[in-house]
This record gives C-alpha cells, sequence and structure tokens, in this order.
C-alpha cells in the first residue's frame, strides 16, 4: 500500500523545494529573529480533560530548551487553548490562534474529530498542522489532499494489526470479543485487528460498542462473555477500559486481555489491579513505544531523569506517573529537533520540508530502537512498537519490534 | 436465561445508583420546585473527600464513609444558605442555572485540587462472586445494594417517624401554613438539601468503585438519574427509587435483547420509552396528577 | 403606528447602522468580527428559546437539537455528497445562504412536531423531555444506518466545497462589487440574519400571538377561559422557537464549516439555557447580553488562569454571582432603571 513510488517521490519533493524556496522569500508569522510561537488546542475543561497533559508536558519541555537559550537563538512560545473537546470550539480557536495570535504553526492539538475538522482551514491557510495528536489513520495516508497536516504517533490501525498478528501467530484458536468505543478511534482499532487476523484461524467472535458518555460496560462485557470468546480487546480509553477489568473479573471470566496503548500506562494498570482485579489485569498484552515513567527499568534511564527534573522545575504540582506528559515531552522534543534541522531562517514551507523527511532513531522519550521515520510517500513518523505483558505488577515487553505492514 | 438474569442482576445494581442519586433530585424538588443540577458533582465532590480521607489520611473505610457524609450534610445546608436563599425570591429557573454554576465550580474545583486523573476507590465489600444457576452474582453489586436500600430506608424512617421529618414534609407541602405554625421554614430547606447531599454522596461513593473517581465520574449517572426520577415521578420518592431499578435493568435489557439497538443506540431508545410512558402517565408512574382547582 | 412604535423602529435603524460599522472599528480586529458572528448565531437561538420559555413559561433543555437538525441539514444540503435515498441524490451544492431557511423550516417542523406530544407534558417533565432530544441526539447521528446522510462521528467538512460561500481569498460582495475578508463575511450574514430574526420576532411577539403566549404562561386556566388555544398556541411556540434554533445552527455550520454529533453537544443546550436567563427571560433585544455572555465568558476564564478545571471554576462563580447580583438577568435590570427613570409610566414589555 504505501511502496514508495519514484515518479511520485520526486515530484512530491520538487515540489516541496519549489514552494519552500518561493516562500522563503518573505517572513512567515509567528516568527521574529529571537522568538517563535506556535499552538494548539487541547481540552482543559469537560469530559477529557485528563489529555491535557499532554499539552502540559510539551510546554514544559519547550520550556526547558527555552532555558537553555532556544533553538538557533529562538525561544518557543507554546500557546494551547481550551476546546473543551468540542469540534465547533476547536475551530473558532484554532482560527484565533491563527488569525489573531499569528502563530507560526499549529502543533500538537488533539482529537481526531478536532483535527479533522481544521484539517482544510488549516491547509486552505498553507498553516502547518504539525504533530496531530490522534492516531487516526487519516493524517497520515492523506497527505496528498492535506501536504500541511502530519501525525505523530502510530496509527490506531497499525496497533490493530499488531495485535491481530500477534494473535494469529501465538494463538491460533483464538477467539476475539471486542469492546470497542463507538467512534473513529475505536473503529480504527477494530479496523486494524481484522486486517491483522485476515487469513488466519482467529476470528472475532463478539464486538460491543460503547459510548464514552455511558457510565458503564458491565452489559458489553458480559455479552462478550457469553459469546464465548477466549481474548477480550479494550479498544477503550482508560475509564472504560479499566471498567473492562472489573467487570470481566467479577463476571469470574479469564479471558486473555488485550488493552490499548490510549490506556496501558502502568498507573492506569495499577489502578484497575488495585481495583481487586489482579488476576483479571496478569499477562494483558499491550503496544507500547513511550519511555513509561513509572516502570523500574527505567528509573536511572538518563531520559526519564531528565523528564523528572524538567517537570519539577517546569510542571510543578504536576503528576509525573502520568505518561501523557512523557508524550507531551517526546513529541516537543521532536518539534525542536525539525525547527532547527530548518535552519537559521524557518519558514512555513521549510519546516514543513523537514518533517517529511524525518529520520530519527534518537528521541529520548521513545523506547530505543525506535525510529521516528517519514519519506515522500510515508508520513506516519512512528510506526513502531514493542508488545509488552503486564506481569506481577509491571509491563515486561517482549519480542521485536513490531512495524506495521499492510496486507 | 442465565443471560437474562445476569442483565437483571448487573442492572440492579447500576439501578440502585440511579436511584440514590434520583431520591436526591426529589428531595430537593419536593421542597423547592428546583432541579439541583449540581447534585452529581456534588456526589463526586464528596467522593473525594472520602477519597482523601483514606488514601492520603490512612482513615479506614467506614469512619471515613461515616465522615464524609457527616461533611456532606454540612456542604448541602451551607450551599443552600449561601447561595440558593439569596434567590429565592427569583424565578425558579434562576435558581436552575445557579446550580449549573455549582456544576462548573465542583467539577473545576475537583480538577484543581485533585486533578482528572482516574483513581481507585475503595469498597467495603470483597471482590467476589457467588455463582447461583449459571449467574455470577458480584458481591460488590450485592454490598452496594444493601447499602443504597438501608439508606433509603433510614431516610423513609426519618421522614415518617420524627419531627424534624414531619416539619420537612410540612414545609414542602405548604411553607405559608407551616411558618404560621412556627416551623423554620427556610432551615427545613437547608437541611432538605443536607440529606440531599448525603444520599448524593453515598451514590458517589458506591459508584466509584466501579467506575473509578475522576472529576466526571457522576455526569452521565446524573442523566440517568434525572430520567429515573422523572420516570417515577419527580415528586415520588419511591418513584425515584423504582424508576431507577428499572432503568438499571431496562437499558441492560434493551441493549441485549432489541438487535438493532446494540449499545450505540441504547440512551436513545431508553429516553424514548421514558418519553412514552410519560405521554400515557404525564406525572410519571409513581406521581399523583396535578389537579388544579379553578 | 404608535408613536412608542416610530420611536422603536428608530432605535432598530440606529442598532441596524451600529452593527455595520462595528466592524470598521479599530479595536474590532478582523478575527474579532467572527466572534461577534457567533454573537449573533447565539443571539438568534436565544431568541426562540425566549418565545418557548420566556413568553410561553415551558422549559426546553433541548434547543441544542434543534440546533443540530438546523445544522445538518445545511451541511447535508450543501455538501457534495448530498442526500442520497434509494439511489437518488438529492441535489446539493446548493449555496450556504439559500439553505438557512430551509434549515430553519426543517427544524420549526421537528419543533412543531414534538410540540404535540409535549403538550401533555408541564414543567420538569416537559425539560426532562427535551433535555431527552439533546442527550439522544449524537447518538442518532452516530448510529451506523444513518451514516450516509449525517457522516457518523467523522461528521461533515464544509470548508473549502463551492457550496460554501465564505473563503479564505474573501468573498465579493455582488451588488456592491466589494470583496471583503471570509470573517467579515461570516459577520454580515449572521447578523443581517440576526436583525431579520430580531425584527420578526418583535412584530410577532407584540401582536396577537405575543399577548396569546404570555397569556398561556401567566394562567393556562385564565387563557383558555379568555379563548386562547392553548394546543395551538403551545405547538406554535415550539414550532417558532425550533425555527429559530434551526435558523442558528445553520448558520453555527456555516461559521465553524464542520458539523459532527459534537459540535452540538448537550451542554450546548444547557448553556442556552443560561444565555436565556442571562439575558432575561421574556426580553427581546437584552438578549444580546445572554450571547456575549456565553460566547465571550468561556474565552475570557481561561485567561485568568490555565490550571487543571480553573477556568471552570471562573466561569462558575461568575455565573453565580451574576445570578446573585441579576436574578432577572440584563432585561430584568433594564426593565428597573425604566421605572426608576420614568416613574409611573408603564410600558407594555
Amino acid at each position: 500500500m504505501r511502496r514508495p513510488r519514484l515518479l511520485l517521490a520526486l515530484l512530491a519533493l520538487a515540489g516541496a523545494i519549489a514552494t519552500g524556496a518561493t516562500a522563503a522569500t518573505s517572513a512567515d508569522p509567528g516568527i521574529t529573529a529571537k522568538t517563535i510561537l506556535v499552538g494548539g488546542t487541547t481540552p482543559l475543561s469537560g469530559s477529557a480533560s485528563a489529555y491535557a497533559s499532554v499539552a502540559r508536558g510539551a510546554n514544559a519541555y519547550f520550556k526547558y530548551v527555552n532555558a537553555r537559550g532556544g533553538v538557533n537563538g529562538r525561544t518557543i512560545a507554546y500557546k494551547f487553548v481550551d476546546d473543551g473537546y468540542d469540534p465547533a470550539r476547536t475551530v473558532q480557536a484554532t482560527r484565533q490562534l491563527v488569525e489573531q495570535d499569528k502563530v507560526f504553526a499549529i502543533f500538537n492539538s488533539l482529537g481526531t474529530e478536532h483535527n479533522a475538522a481544521i484539517r482544510d482551514y488549516l491547509n486552505a491557510a498553507k498553516v502547518p498542522q504539525l504533530f496531530v495528536a490522534s492516531g487516526a489513520t487519516t493524517f497520515g495516508r492523506d497527505f496528498k489532499q492535506y501536504p500541511w497536516t502530519i501525525g505523530f504517533q502510530p496509527s490506531y490501525r497499525a496497533e490493530g494489526w499488531i495485535y491481530g498478528k500477534y494473535l494469529a501467530r501465538t494463538k491460533p484458536g483464538a477467539k476475539i470479543g471486542v469492546l470497542f468505543q463507538n467512534d473513529d478511534y475505536g473503529k480504527d482499532l477494530m479496523a486494524g485487528l481484522k486486517q491483522g487476523i485476515a487469513r488466519s484461524k482467529v476470528k472475532v467472535v463478539a464486538a460491543q460498542p460503547f459510548d464514552v458518555t455511558s457510565p458503564d460496560v458491565q452489559s458489553q462485557i458480559s455479552r462478550l462473555k457469553a459469546s464465548g470468546a477466549n481474548v477480550l480487546a479494550l479498544f477503550a480509553t482508560p475509564r472504560h477500559a479499566i471498567q473492562g477489568y472489573v467487570f470481566a473479573n467479577r463476571l469470574g471470566w479469564r479471558p486473555l486481555i488485550i488493552n490499548n496503548a490510549v490506556s496501558s500506562a502502568s498507573n492506569i494498570m495499577t489502578l484497575a489491579a488495585e481495583g481487586g482485579t489482579n488476576k483479571a489485569v496478569e499477562n494483558s498484552v499491550s503496544i507500547v513505544f513511550l519511555k513509561d515513567p513509572t516502570d523500574a527499568k527505567w528509573r536511572n534511564d538518563a531520559a526519564v531523569r531528565l523528564y523528572r527534573s524538567i517537570m519539577s522545575r517546569y510542571a510543578r504540582g504536576a503528576n509525573q506517573k502520568d505518561v501523557y506528559h512523557v508524550y507531551g515531552m517526546a513529541v516537543a522534543y521532536e518539534f525542536a529537533k525539525v525547527l532547527k534541522a530548518a535552519g537559521k531562517n524557518p519558514t512555513r514551507a521549510s519546516v514543513m520540508a523537514q518533517t517529511r523527511k524525518l529520520n530519527d532513531p534518537a528521541n529520548p522519550f521513545l523506547l530505543p530502537g525506535l525510529t521516528i521515520k517519514t519519506s515522500a510517500t510515508e508520513r506516519f513518523p512512528i510506526e513502531q512498537a514493542l508488545l509488552q505483558r503486564w506481569s506481577k505488577g509491571s509491563w515486561k515487553s517482549f519480542g521485536g519490534l513490531w512495524g506495521y505492514r499492510a496486507g | 436465561m442465565a443471560e437474562f438474569f445476569q442483565q437483571v442482576v448487573a442492572g440492579l445494581a447500576t439501578g440502585a445508583i440511579f436511584a440514590a442519586l434520583a431520591l436526591a433530585l426529589v428531595l430537593i424538588h419536593r421542597a423547592t420546585g428546583v432541579i439541583n443540577f449540581a447534585q452529581g458533582e456534588m456526589a463526586m465532590f464528596t467522593t473525594y473527600i472520602a477519597w482523601t480521607l483514606t488514601a492520603n489520611h490512612g482513615w479506614s473505610y467506614w469512619p471515613a464513609f461515616a465522615a464524609t457524609l457527616v461533611l456532606a450534610f454540612l456542604l448541602g445546608v451551607g450551599l443552600q444558605r449561601v447561595v440558593i436563599r439569596p434567590i429565592e425570591r427569583a424565578s425558579i429557573l434562576t435558581t436552575v442555572i445557579v446550580t449549573i454554576g455549582l456544576v462548573l465550580i465542583f467539577n473545576g474545583l475537583a480538577g484543581l485540587i485533585w486533578s482528572a486523573e482516574v483513581r481507585a476507590f475503595p469498597s467495603p465489600f470483597p471482590n467476589d462472586t457467588w455463582e447461583v444457576g449459571g449467574v455470577a452474582i458480584s458481591q460488590q453489586d450485592v454490598g452496594t445494594f444493601g447499602v443504597v436500600l438501608v439508606m433509603v430506608t433510614v431516610l423513609w424512617a426519618f421522614f415518617q417517624f420524627t419531627k424534624t421529618g414531619l416539619a420537612l414534609r410540612a414545609s414542602a407541602l405548604n411553607p405559608d401554613a407551616s411558618r404560621l405554625v412556627g416551623v423554620r421554614v427556610g432551615w427545613m430547606l437547608a437541611i432538605g438539601w443536607g440529606l440531599a447531599a448525603v444520599l448524593g454522596a453515598v451514590a458517589g461513593m458506591m459508584t466509584a468503585p466501579t467506575v473509578f473517581l475522576d472529576p466526571n465520574m457522576m455526569q452521565a449517572v446524573l442523566i440517568y438519574a434525572f430520567a429515573a426520577a422523572v420516570l417515577g415521578g419527580i415528586d415520588s420518592p419511591f418513584g425515584a427509587v423504582a424508576g431507577g431499578l428499572m432503568l438499571g435493568v431496562g437499558l441492560n435489557l434493551i441493549g441485549t435483547y432489541i438487535d438493532f439497538v446494540g449499545a450505540g443506540l441504547r440512551l436513545p431508545v431508553a429516553l424514548l420509552i421514558i418519553l412514552v410512558v410519560l405521554l400515557v402517565k404525564p406525572a410519571g408512574l409513581f406521581g399523583k396528577a396535578v389537579t388544579r382547582r379553578v | 403606528m404608535k408613536r412608542a412604535d416610530l420611536y422603536r423602529v428608530g432605535v432598530f435603524l440606529l442598532a441596524v447602522a451600529a452593527v455595520l460599522y462595528l466592524p470598521q472599528l479599530r479595536w474590532v480586529s478582523d478575527f474579532r468580527a467572527q466572534q461577534f458572528a457567533y454573537v449573533a448565531i447565539y443571539f438568534i437561538a436565544l431568541l426562540g428559546l425566549n418565545v418557548l420559555t420566556g413568553y410561553t413559561g415551558q422549559i426546553s433543555l433541548g434547543h441544542g437539537a434543534f440546533m443540530a437538525i438546523g445544522g445538518y441539514t445545511t451541511a447535508i444540503l450543501i455538501s457534495e455528497q448530498g442526500l442520497k435515498i434509494g439511489g437518488h441524490t438529492f441535489a446539493s451544492d446548493m449555496k450556504d445562504v439559500w439553505t438557512i431557511p430551509l434549515a430553519g423550516v426543517v427544524a420549526g417542523l421537528a419543533g412543531f412536531l414534538f410540540g404535540f406530544p409535549a403538550l401533555r407534558l408541564t414543567g420538569l417533565y416537559l425539560a426532562l423531555a427535551t433535555f431527552a432530544i439533546a442527550v439522544a441526539m449524537p447518538g442518532l447521528l452516530k448510529y451506523e444506518r444513518f451514516e450516509a446522510f449525517t457522516g457518523g462521528g467523522g461528521g461533515i467538512n464544509l470548508f473549502g466545497i463551492p457550496g460554501l460561500t465564505g473563503a479564505l481569498e474573501g468573498v465579493t460582495i455582488p451588488v456592491i462589487d466589494r470583496t471583503i475578508s471570509f470573517n467579515e463575511w461570516l459577520y454580515y450574514l449572521c447578523w443581517t440574519v440576526a436583525l431579520v430574526m430580531f425584527a420578526l420576532a418583535w412584530v410577532l411577539l407584540r401582536g396577537k400571538i405575543g399577548r396569546s403566549l404570555r397569556a398561556v404562561r401567566d394562567s393556562e386556566l385564565a387563557a383558555a377561559s379568555s379563548g386562547v388555544n392553548l394546543a395551538t398556541y403551545k405547538t406554535l411556540a415550539f414550532g417558532i422557537s425550533a425555527f429559530y434554533a434551526g435558523v442558528a445552527g445553520s448558520l453555527l455550520a456555516i461559521a465553524t464549516s464542520f458539523v459532527n454529533p459534537d459540535t452540538y453537544p448537550i451542554t450546548l443546550s444547557i448553556f442556552l439555557l443560561v444565555g436565556v436567563v442571562v439575558g432575561g427571560l421574556g426580553s427581546l433585544w437584552p438578549l444580546v447580553f445572554g450571547a456575549i455572555f456565553i460566547q465571550f465568558l468561556p474565552l475570557w476564564a481561561q485567561e485568568v488562569s490555565k490550571a487543571q478545571g480553573a477556568p471552570a471554576v471562573v466561569y462558575g462563580v461568575i455565573l453565580i454571582l451574576v445570578m446573585l447580583a441579576l436574578p432577572g438577568g440584563a432585561g430584568g435590570l433594564l426593565r428597573r432603571l425604566q421605572s426608576l427613570t420614568s416613574r409611573g409610566y408603564h410600558r407594555d414589555r
């Protein structure tokens, strides 16, 4: 599906150079000799406000960079504004950032529908929409239509695919029951899973959707159990994923549980275990691409130590166990790196051109061995992950790196 | 058949929580004609207090539970005195808007104090299940159900057999006449708010072990409680409890047995059914129809 | 025309002039024009909700749902995919402006129909019934079998499609042959519609309909016994009210150039009610203050502090303080001031 096609690659490259060259003559908004201003939206209020940690982590990292002289002599100002997780407000806030605050780029805005709502506008205005905080496939796949947009995290489809392949290889008789959030995120994971188990004996025997607004998922889990599934896939955000464990345990059901990466941080797993469900949590499988700050094996890791010191200095009072902060730092690190690579006089176009040739095997906040890589025809920055198994209170990774290959 | 009973048992536990919060709504509505939108957020907030007592101050469960109920009562009384009483004479909608303001404040404060992170909340009941004829009955669910039942009974006895209870009922029914016979109606309203907050705290502390604690924990529950209260009849305490249980069981059965519904349309269909019920019985299942004298 | 009416028409014309002139002021940046466009949208929705809640005394917690109906009508009519029913594509590439009245009519019809079962419900039961529509609406819009129309959870993106008049390059107004920016276009479009809707509401409510609706609110019995047909006026109020909501929803879709189930959340319905009460139940033009309140307070609240939860606390505290200080909303305050300045001279509301 994404095999490089030479002609297209050349065309895209030529286009990039051309636009870069013309844009360089006039300075873009949001950038001066001393500063660069980027902005983004995030839910600071409402039901999704736990995700605000991503923006706060990124902000703390920029402050750290600024304290050390910034990037090419420029300090990075990052203005993140609340959208209450309502796409209509995302649109308003983004237009305000672009038209009133005159940001150089939109960076790290959070949410699938939210980014989809502003994508056409940003592309028409030729404002970079950098490192979208959503794993929806469209942000990496549809780059021809949206050259000013790029994602960051592994796509949900790739993640689902990895689980599917893993089951097909190691548990040929698996019957999967899926609990999925009834939106693009849940459906993308599900589509990837189905793609991964294609042409194998593994089957999805039941799939139960739930709405983010529902108080609990008891009825769904009970139906999944009744379907005779022996694998339970939790394609849900933390609250409902934890409930998946709790209710499976209450029903005395002991399937192999697959928990998606949005909800598999150690602190969340520990919570699920504290809910008295140790046995249900044990041997869960998930993917991982970030260094989890609560994981004992990173206790003395240089990057995690840096993470802690940045947090205590620039995000005082924030919960350092929250892995979303690490995600924010990883994405902020990559942005700083792109900015540096774009040279002394970066333009919107030249920054965008840099995001099309990422090749960074050393983002310190990601697992060692992971490479952030893009090309003219391949716009999924992180496509690799490790599988990990929860055992006696912590995640243990196993096997080699999984890289998503369609088909 | 086992699945049917499984869904019913699961529904009863969820329903008990809806019932507790619905009852809190009914209490305040009966006394003041106001729907307290902040009931859910107050419940969440008091649950955080219980969490702080157990997790940060090392209290054991039942003392923390009791202390939380006392604090919840004071919170309810205080709110009525400070923000509700001054606008007593304004339209009911003004009061409703003030409770919406309280929703924002409690939700925000919880985030400000305890962050939006999801937390585990202890439960006094063991996490085991009983197997009865292929149906797994969770001891947690049984405990939740029992606690709510006890609370409702105590409350009912309080209203029925104590002098304060009588005064409370009187001032809700006819404030002017009560004033004439020496009931301090203003304080009775405050006590009503306090008791409602206590019920909410129970609902919150029973919800949290299952859905886990975060600032948005009670938002969905409040919508269901509202529906349950109206289904049962907004002025009928018994109706609130029955409505909550019916809603809990009904939601599960709809999702299980009506195939096109699935989980996606569970809520719309449940609401549609409630609407139909209301069209037949406009004052809810157990509410008394208002008769007006000309 | 009475003398007082002439005076009012004069004030209205002054308001029109002010609205037209506002974007020329220097402190109103191009972007602010867009924010004020949203004020106009909320103003329209509040006018409609006020017909129901302020004039007829029926509480609706579901006007966000009628806005959603209007917004989706516009989105489906102008989006390129169009409305497909059984192989027929019901034409699209309609211009957005023409869909505004249609959106109003569709929503109005929905409201009118909803008004019939609502006849049996009063007070909180009605509030719940309307709340139920708002709660159920996102689920319905996401439902798989409607996805062909609604685009499911992903919604419908309108930016850059031919049906949308607004574009980044600006908009050329045909008659005066002037090009204005996207934001100015939104401003003028929304405020033009808002002023028309305002005038309509004023004409409607000062006559027989308004009197009858107020009679229904004050005492259904008295109204009925003096010959007001309760059923007609209550369903009519629902219809009118939903028509306004539909128009507002349509404009919201155009201004946001995107619709999905989350763009018309439950909180929208609740904040519309907040706006009506802050503006003043039973008032007309003071509702502008309600609209300004719900548009700008969330933006301003997060300027105070961005800490977790802090904007909500600021918003909540201000809302309560406003209610404590002005239990009758802006309209109530103005009425009080008016009665102070012209003691003994009673104007009808």
